[in-house]
C-alpha cells in the first residue's frame, strides 16, 4: 500500500509538469489554432540555462532569468510562425514550429553540448508522510501548477484579453473585423506558452535531467495531457497530465521499468484514441 | 490548356527518365552506388508521405518508424527464423501496413493534427522496443549476420541491387500516379480541397485517409526491407527521430501531393545530408558539428520553405522559370476548381446574348 501511494505521489508531481507543458499547448492552440511542436524546447532550454546560471548566482535568480530568456524566445517563435505570413494554416504552423524546434536543438548542442543537464532541488530532505516520501520539490511543482491553472482559467473566462485570445482562434477574420490584432495575440500566446513550458522545465529538471533531444519526449507527453482535454481545456490538460504521470509511475513500479517509455506512450495513444471516440460521439 | 498535348509529351519523358534511373547504377562508382540506393529507398518513403500530406492534409512524423518496422521484419525473419529472403522482403510492407492500420484506425477519425504527435510517439515506441527486445532485435549492438537477398539462384549486389531498388521506386511511382488519377484519387482530391464538402457528397473521408496512411506506411516498410538487404546489418542508430523529420523535409522541398516532387526531394535531401556530413567531419570541426549542421540545416529548410514557399520549393522554382510545372492533377488542391469543358464557350455565348447595357451596368456595379 505504501509503495502504491508512493507511485501515486510521484506520478502526480510528474503529471503536474506534463500538465504545465500541455497547458502551454492549449494556450497556443486556443489562440492561433496551431499545434506548437516547440513546446518541449521551452522546458529544455529553461532547465539547461538554469543549470549553467546557477553556478554563478542564487537558484531563484537563475530560474527567473532562464524563464525570462525562454519567454522571449517563445515570443520570437510566435512572431515567426504567426506574424510573418499572418495567414498560416494549422499544417503550416505545425511544420514551422518543428523547423524552429530543430534550429533550437542545434543551438542547444552548440551552447550546452549533448550531455544531460540538471541541478539540485530546492531541498534535499524529504518529508515522511506515513511511509510515503514526499520531496518538497514535488509540492512546489504541484502548487505552482495549480496556481497557474486557476489563473489561466480565470484569464480565458473572465477577462477581455482572454476572451479576445479565444475569439482569435474561433474565427481569425471575425476577430480582425472587431479590431483584435491577431498577430500580437499570437505572439502573446506563444510567449505565455513558453513561460509555462519554462516554468515546468525549471521545476522538473532537478527531478529529471534534460538533454538537447529531451524536447520531443516532453512535447509528446504534454500533447497527451492536452489531448485529454480536447486541446482546448486548461483544467483538462492538467488532469490529463496527472492521469498520464500516475499511470506511468504505476507501470514502472508494478510491471517493468524497461517498458516505461513504451507504456507511457501507449497510454498516451490510448488517451488520444479514447478522446477520438468521445469527440466523434459528441460531434 | 490543351490537356491532350500535355498528356502526350507527359508520357515519353517519364518513361525515358525511369529507364535512365534504373540503368544509371552501372555508370556509378561503388561509393556512389550505395548513396544512390539510399536515395531510392528514401524516394519510396517520400512518395507515400507526399500523398498523405497533399491529399489527406495529415503530416506523419512516423515514416521513419515504419521504415524501421519494415527493416526489422525482413531482417529478423531472415536471420532468426531463416525465412526465404524474398518472402521477408514481400512481407515487410504488408506487416508495416498492418501496424499503420491499427494506429490510424482511431486517430484518423479526428480532425486536426493528432496524427502528427501520435506518429512521433509511435517512432519513440518502436525505437524503445528495439532496445527492449534485444533477444530478437540485437538491441543496441544491432542485428548482425543478415543473409544476402536471394532471387532465384542469384544474389543481386552492387549495381544490380541499386537497379532493383530504383525499379521499386518506379513501381511505387506508377502505383501512386495511377491512384491519383483513379476514382479514389478524385475522392482524395475532393477531400484535400474541403473535407466538409467531400463528406457532404458522400465520400467516406476517414476511410480514404486511413487507406492513404496505410499505403504510405506500406511504402516505408518496403523501403525498410530494401535497406536491410543493402547493409546486412541493422542498428537502432540508423532510425533516430531525425529520419522521420528528414522525410518531411523532402516533401517541403518537392511539394505536397506531387509524386515526381517527392522523388526529387528525396534525391536533394540525400545529397545535402551527404555533403553536410562530409563538411561536419572535416578535421578541425568540433565533435558535435555533424549533428549541429544536420539538425540546424533541416530546421532552417523547414521553417523558410514552409513559410515562404508553402507549396514546396520545387513547384515555386517551377513557377519562376515556367518549367517543371507539375501536372494539373497533382497540384489540384492548390488550384481553383478545374473549368468544365466547354464552359468558356458557353459563357462567351451568354455574354454575346446579353445586351450592351447589361454588361455596362455590371461593370459599373463591380
Amino acid at each position: 500500500m505504501t509503495a502504491f501511494l508512493q507511485y501515486i505521489v510521484t506520478g502526480i508531481s510528474d503529471g503536474a509538469a506534463y500538465g504545465l507543458v500541455g497547458i502551454g499547448l492549449v494556450v497556443v492552440f486556443r489562440t492561433t489554432n496551431a499545434l506548437n511542436f516547440a513546446q518541449g524546447v521551452y522546458a529544455v532550454v529553461a532547465g539547461m540555462t538554469t543549470s549553467v546560471l546557477v553556478l554563478h548566482m542564487p537558484l531563484v535568480l537563475a530560474a527567473v532569468l532562464a524563464i525570462a530568456i525562454v519567454t522571449t524566445i517563445g515570443g520570437l517563435m510566435g512572431l515567426i510562425t504567426i506574424g510573418i505570413r499572418g495567414d498560416t494554416t494549422p499544417l503550416t504552423s505545425l511544420i514551422v514550429t518543428l523547423g524552429l524546434t530543430l534550429i533550437a536543438e542545434s543551438c542547444e548542442l552548440l551552447i550546452f553540448g549533448d550531455g544531460p543537464h540538471s541541478y539540485a532541488p530546492i531541498a534535499n530532505h524529504a518529508w515522511d508522510v506515513g511511509g510515503v516520501l514526499v520531496q518538497p520539490q514535488y509540492v512546489l511543482l504541484l502548487g505552482v501548477t495549480l496556481v497557474v491553472t486557476l489563473g489561466l482559467n480565470l484569464l480565458f473566462r473572465k477577462t477581455i484579453v482572454g476572451n479576445a485570445l479565444v475569439a482569435a482562434s474561433d474565427s481569425l477574420r471575425a476577430a480582425r473585423l472587431v479590431g483584435i490584432d491577431t498577430v500580437t495575440f499570437g505572439v502573446v500566446a506563444f510567449g505565455l506558452a513558453a513561460f509555462l513550458g519554462a516554468l515546468g522545465g525549471v521545476l522538473l529538471t532537478p527531478l529529471m535531467p534534460v538533454a538537447y533531444d529531451s524536447d520531443l519526449n516532453i512535447a509528446v507527453n504534454g500533447f497527451a495531457a492536452a489531448a485529454f482535454g480536447g486541446l482546448v481545456s486548461v483544467p483538462g490538460a492538467l488532469l490529463g497530465g496527472i492521469v498520464l504521470g500516475m499511470a506511468e509511475n504505476l507501470v514502472v513500479g508494478y510491471v517493468n521499468p524497461q517498458y516505461e517509455l513504451t507504456i507511457a506512450l501507449v497510454i498516451m495513444l490510448a488517451l488520444i484514441g479514447w478522446r477520438a471516440r468521445h469527440e466523434v460521439s459528441t460531434a | 490548356m490543351n490537356a491532350v498535348a500535355l498528356r502526350r509529351t507527359g508520357r515519353t519523358l517519364p518513361i525515358a527518365a525511369a529507364v535512365v534511373l534504373i540503368l544509371l547504377p552501372w555508370e556509378l562508382s561503388l561509393a556512389n552506388q550505395s548513396l544512390y540506393v539510399q536515395m531510392g529507398q528514401y524516394a519510396i518513403v517520400a512518395v507515400g508521405l507526399s500523398l498523405l500530406m497533399g491529399f489527406a492534409g495529415q503530416v506523419s512524423f512516423g515514416q521513419g518508424a515504419f521504415y524501421l518496422v519494415g527493416a526489422y521484419v525482413a531482417g529478423v525473419l531472415a536471420t532468426r527464423y531463416h525465412w526465404p529472403t524474398l518472402a521477408t522482403l514481400a512481407l515487410a510492407p504488408v506487416a508495416t501496413a498492418a501496424v499503420a492500420w491499427v494506429i490510424g484506425l482511431p486517430l484518423l477519425r479526428l480532425r486536426g493534427h493528432y496524427l502528427a504527435f501520435a506518429t512521433l510517439a509511435v517512432h519513440l515506441i518502436v525505437l524503445s522496443l528495439v532496445f527492449t527486445w534485444s533477444g530478437v532485435t540485437g538491441g543496441e549492438i544491432g542485428l548482425i549476420g543478415i543473409p544476402a537477398l536471394k532471387i532465384g539462384s542469384s544474389h543481386p549486389a552492387g549495381a544490380t541491387y541499386a537497379a532493383i531498388v530504383w525499379a521499386a521506386v518506379v513501381a511505387v511511382a506508377l502505383v501512386s500516379l495511377a491512384l491519383v488519377g483513379s476514382r479514389a484519387g478524385r475522392a482524395l482530391r475532393a477531400i484535400a480541397a474541403s473535407e466538409r464538402d467531400a463528406a457532404a457528397t458522400g465520400i467516406a473521408v476517414g476511410a480514404y485517409k486511413l487507406r492513404l496512411f496505410v499505403l504510405s506506411a506500406g511504402y516505408a516498410g518496403l523501403a525498410g526491407g530494401l535497406f536491410t538487404y543493402q547493409l546486412h546489418y541493422l542498428s537502432p542508430d540508423s532510425f533516430a527521430v531525425i529520419l522521420s523529420v528528414q522525410f518531411v523535409v523532402m516533401i517541403a522541398i518537392g511539394g505536397m501531393g506531387s509524386v515526381y516532387g517527392a522523388v526529387f526531394g528525396a534525391i536533394a535531401v540525400t545529397l545535402l545530408r551527404h555533403e553536410l556530413s562530409v563538411l561536419g567531419t572535416r578535421p578541425g570541426m568540433p565533435l558535435q558539428a555533424p549533428k549541429v549542421l544536420a539538425i540546424g540545416v533541416f530546421g532552417l529548410i523547414l521553417t523558410v520553405v514552409v513559410l515562404f514557399f508553402p507549396r514546396g520549393l520545387l513547384p515555386a522554382l517551377g513557377d519562376l522559370t515556367g518549367r517543371f510545372r507539375p501536372q494539373v492533377a497533382e497540384i489540384a488542391p492548390a488550384l481553383p476548381p478545374m473549368p468544365v469543358p466547354g464552359e468558356a464557350e458557353r459563357a462567351a455565348e451568354l455574354e454575346s446574348l446579353r445586351g450592351p447595357t447589361d454588361a455596362a451596368t455590371r461593370e459599373a456595379g463591380d
